[in-house]
């Protein structure tokens, strides 16, 4: 009955302030919304490139036509020389300079190699990729018809067919066929929103408490005895409000934003319940630092990029050091969204992703025990404190 | 005049003292900055991920796929960890998270190949792995490539072309790329240079934010307009000099440690990188000013903050580009100090171009550094006549 009782007051605090309603409702309501808007025009295209043709031949201009139809370049501008195209790039009217030889017609006709040069501003990757690709591309295109047209003559149209490509191959890019920003940026932080928005909803919760109880974490009441309703009853509470924002993340922000959805929604239940559970023991945990309301913003919201970042999404986790990796299983988010991302974008199902599920079993286990430990701290030195 | 500076120099003490009792404002202006610039160096040490797992499913298994395998294996990229039976088997290990990739060559590949019938190999990449899924892609596209011309080699060498004259039939026009200031497309330049300042001006502007809000959340605001002569501008110059201080001399350790430590590539004098740093620095303090100024309260001042300060690292366009963003991103990215900060990065220490290229940024933070005066008035009447609201 105890648990009742405080599940219910913990409803009635949260739900008679608006700070901490404005972390645990309005923040996971409004933040992917805003992220997904940011990140949804997916794709980069027409990136603007400078070109100086010195071969000024009717093969390097067919080598330039091709570039500007790939749908990753533009050709912004024909400069003459090199000097001219960095101008370009200092105005950052161009991305990249093309630069073909003046040798590049003869070389080819001669059947001699020739090299044409790609400058890129390494300002930010995507560019350089465009830019690389599309002329990667051509000049595979083109080397084949080359060779076959001027070395191996075939008889047949067909035969000209395997010529080029003695060997087919086809690429596909798998669960984000777009190859897409938002498809592999926004599962992920939706799963980091329910976790930092418990943590700082907890801890702005815990501030009050100790702000309107004198600097006790837990009202003066006979219900608040035994820590492990204390910590039960609580959870509760997040548990079901946070069912609802993940079934927001997981249905309403992936259908509007078309993001990928292969997950069942069985699987989905089964990860995302304990992963609350999880979050909220950990943000009671922590919350024992969070002495006013207001520190729970300073301590926590810088938290979450490093915490992306050592999680082995968007920087590779065979590349992460061993030192971070281990750091790394002391969170839930690095096992949520891992396991989300794979349930929602890949389609995995629950025994696929078991490595990250036993991981959030022992974190649950390991962070109820702390958080009742923390809680029976509190309550004796209450005790303590009023005799 | 001397009265004022008095003022300032008095109220800022004052502030120092209010820090003494508080260890956890320590731990974020000092040791968070300093963790995290710890932590994102070390976590991409390497500069660009290298050996990522990768699989590979031979169905036809001759000595020609299995040198395919072989060259696949090779590759700088490309840790070829498993070989799996089946198709459905890779994409298994896939959804395990187990592998980025994986590479299918189809039974009777070889056969197909000699007997012109041109058969098809295929890859796939987890997209959803971005930096990965990319990086790999690279690798297995050549891989693929090769498998094709190797045949055509050998067609030609079966022609009687002298082995001097194939590489200029197999690939007339090769591409030389040459990404400038990064050569090595170290990940770490790319990415430690904006998301370690981006932490700390996040850091800043909630700092900021809070400690002119504490006055009125410990009920002193009245003491400190007092104190301050009855003007804002006093009271918020007294209250955030110290801490200024403070972060001009992390801002420059974050330089010195980034470009003289590290050997991140500069091609200006560090001077001006540490000025435009610091510039960002007063203009996220100043944003942080008027966040406070429009709000008047602790709560939605911070989260103001908060919003702005985490939105602007992925808005200012360093990894998406702010070019392919919509156009209302791309208006908010005028007043990010975030997005100058980049601007400055790459016309200066990254490209070492011509500063005149950088005014807009330069022009855009010195108006963001004067926001502040907007909210002066409002402020004023805050210390006055309003109470703090948890």
């Amino acid at each position: 009955m105890n648990i009742i009782k405080i599940w219910y007051d913990e409803l009635q605090t949260v739900f008679h302030d608006v700070g901490i309603i404005l972390f645990v409702v309005i923040l996971p309501l409004a933040y992917p919304l805003i992220y997904a808007y940011v990140y949804t025009p997916e794709v980069q295209r027409e990136v603007p490139v400078a070109v100086v043709d010195d071969s000024k031949s009717s093969l390097s201009r067919q080598f330039l036509r091709k570039v500007d139809a790939t749908p990753d370049v533009q050709i912004a501008a024909y400069c003459t020389n090199m000097t001219e195209a960095y101008s370009l790039l200092e105005r950052q009217d161009a991305y990249a300079i093309i630069h073909i030889d003046g040798d590049f017609a003869d070389a080819l006709s001669k059947g001699r190699q020739t090299v044409v040069g790609l400058y890129c501003n390494m300002m930010s990757m995507v560019y350089y990729k465009c830019a690389a690709t599309a002329c990667s591309n051509v000049s595979i295109a083109m080397n084949r018809q080359i060779k076959v047209e001027n070395y191996l003559r075939p008889k047949t149209k067909r035969e000209a067919e395997i010529m080029e490509t003695p060997i087919g191959y086809r690429y596909t890019s798998l669960y984000n066929p777009q190859g897409g920003y938002a498809a592999f940026m926004i599962p992920p932080i939706l799963m980091m929103i329910i976790q930092q928005s418990l943590f700082l909803g907890i801890g702005m919760s815990m501030g009050r408490s100790r702000e309107q109880n004198g600097g006790f974490v837990i009202p003066l009441d006979s219900h608040y005895k035994n820590s492990v309703e204390i910590v039960l009853g609580k959870m509760l509470f997040y548990l079901m409000l946070y069912i609802l924002h993940a079934l927001y993340a997981f249905i309403v922000v992936t259908k509007m934003f078309s993001l990928p959805q292969l997950g069942h929604y069985w699987d989905f239940i089964l990860f995302v319940i304990p992963y609350i559970v999880d979050c909220c023991f950990l943000g009671m945990v922590l919350s024992y630092l969070i002495h006013r309301r207001e520190d729970c913003m300073l301590v926590f919201v810088f938290m979450s990029l490093p915490l992306y970042f050592m999680c082995g999404l968007s920087w590779p986790g065979s590349a992460i050091p061993d030192w971070i990796r281990h750091l790394s299983y002391l969170f839930p988010s690095t096992f949520g969204l891992n396991a989300y991302m794979r349930i929602s974008g890949m389609g995995a199902s629950i025994s696929d992703v078991a490595f990250e599920m036993k991981g959030i079993a022992i974190q649950t286990a390991v962070y109820f025990v702390m958080a009742c430990l923390i809680y029976t701290g509190k309550i004796r030195k209450m005790l303590n404190r009023e005799v | 005049m001397k009265e004022v500076i008095l003022r300032i120099w008095h109220i800022g003490l004052r502030e120092i003292e209010i820090f003494s009792h508080r260890r956890m404002f320590l731990f974020v202006i000092i040791i968070a900055p300093l963790l995290c610039l710890i932590y994102f160096t070390q976590i991409m040490q390497r500069g660009i991920p290298t050996k990522m797992p990768c699989g590979v499913v031979d169905e036809d298994n001759t000595s020609t796929t299995r040198s395919i395998v072989r060259i696949l294996g090779a590759m700088q990229n490309t840790d070829l960890k498993a070989h799996y039976a089946s198709f459905t088997e890779a994409r298994k290990a896939m959804q395990r998270g187990e592998i980025y990739a994986f590479f299918y060559i189809p039974r009777n590949t070889t056969d197909n190949a000699l007997a012109s019938r041109k058969p098809e190999i295929s890859f796939y990449t987890a997209d959803t792995y971005y930096a990965a899924g990319s990086l790999l892609m690279k690798d297995l596209q050549t891989t693929s490539e090769l498998a094709g011309l190797a045949v055509t080699r050998a067609t030609l060498s079966g022609k009687g072309v002298a082995p001097s004259l194939i590489m200029g039939i197999l690939q007339p026009i090769s591409i030389e790329t040459h990404p400038l200031s990064n050569s090595t497309l170290n990940y770490s330049v790319y990415l430690n240079n904006i998301v370690v300042p981006g932490l700390f001006f996040l850091i800043i502007m909630l700092f900021t934010a809070y400690t002119i809000g504490y006055e009125w959340k410990m009920g002193t605001q009245k003491e400190l307009f007092e104190l301050a002569g009855e003007s804002s501008t006093i009271a918020i110059a007294g209250k955030l000099w110290p801490q200024t201080l403070l972060y001009c001399l992390l801002m420059i350790l974050i330089d010195v440690y980034f470009y003289k430590y590290l050997g991140f590539p500069l091609n200006v004098s560090l001077f001006r990188i540490i000025c435009a740093g610091l510039l960002c620095v007063f203009a996220s303090q100043a944003l942080a000013v008027f966040f406070f100024g429009i709000f008047l309260t602790l709560r939605m001042g911070m989260s103001a903050c908060s919003l702005f300060g985490v939105l602007q690292i992925s808005v200012c366009g360093f990894t998406f580009p702010l070019t392919a963003m919509r156009p209302v991103f791309q208006y908010l990215a005028w007043v990010s100090p975030l997005r100058h900060y980049y601007m400055l990065y790459v016309n200066q220490a990254l490209n070492g171009f011509r500063l005149v290229y950088a005014w807009p940024s330069i022009v855009a933070l010195l108006l963001i550094c004067l926001l502040p005066l907007t909210v002066l008035f409002r402020l004023a009447h805050a210390f006055k006549y309003v109470d703090y609201k948890p």
